[in-house]
């Protein structure tokens, strides 16, 4: 006689797990128009920063020629570099290599 | 609603004026930060490029705009939470421009300090040269006359 259970085993286990693959950065390149009173203003704006925050960024952008404001997911890096260039300054778009 | 007036030199504007709407006129159908920097799909590019530029033209609207009627007979332009960014923006823009077609020869060290000899301006460069200054004045007065309240809400 063969005994039947009627508990169903699981083949596979299934998890899930929280991943930033395919993360990407928002960069802001310098330009030598925008004053830099300005640049703050919209970093504040756009991203919430604080003033030495938003300074802090400013700088990079200025001395380095690029500043990293935001990283994460593609499609709200999207958002916020159309945001950026609709207040006129040149954000691109790169992928987040640390994720 | 907060607003702030500011008189200006009706002499001294008014020509300007001629400049910045040239400058409009040719950025009407051109972005004045080009896309070619982000990488995406072109149907992405299309769709980003239109509301970009409708965005653009707006604000460059409102920045023509306050120099109306009330402008020519006082002088005077007034700002206020409904215009501010998109004449924040529309300078900006202008600015941009400006540089990119009439100002490339100069250092960019040159025109980030303003360090620029009028008189050694050509003519034809000097109301170029004025305007793009100008349009930072503006920008500066509305920056530190509007409050975060406006400006950062």
């Amino acid at each position: 006689m063969t005994t039947t259970s009627s508990a169903t085993q699981p083949q596979h286990d299934t998890h899930t797990e929280l991943s930033l693959a395919g993360a990407c950065r928002v960069v802001v390149l310098n330009d030598p128009v925008n004053l830099m009173s300005y640049v703050v203003l919209v970093f504040k704006k756009v991203f919430g920063f604080d003033e030495q925050t938003a300074r802090k960024h400013m700088l990079e952008v200025h001395e380095l020629g690029r500043s990293v404001v935001w990283s994460g997911l593609r499609e709200k890096a999207e958002a916020y570099a159309f945001t950026l260039h609709e207040w006129q300054l040149t954000a691109i778009i790169e992928p987040d290599e640390k994720n | 609603m907060k607003r702030i007036e500011v008189k200006l030199s009706l002499p001294v504007v008014a020509p300007l004026l001629d400049v910045m709407k040239t400058v409009a006129d040719s950025l009407e159908h051109h972005l004045a930060v080009p896309l070619e920097h982000v990488e995406f799909d072109d149907d992405m590019r299309e769709t980003w490029s239109t509301d970009l530029l409708g965005a653009q033209n707006d604000g460059v609207r409102s920045l023509l705009a306050m120099f109306d009627h009330e402008f020519f007979e006082s002088g005077v332009v007034s700002f206020d939470e409904q215009n501010a960014e998109p004449i924040l923006r529309a300078c900006a823009a202008l600015r941009l421009h400006l540089r990119e077609r009439y100002l490339k020869s100069f250092e960019d060290e040159s025109l980030e300090s303003g360090d620029v000899e009028m008189e050694e301006l050509s003519e034809t460069l000097r109301p170029v040269f004025m305007c793009y200054v100008f349009l930072a004045t503006i920008q500066e007065l509305i920056i530190q006359h509007l409050d975060s309240e406006i400006l950062e809400g």
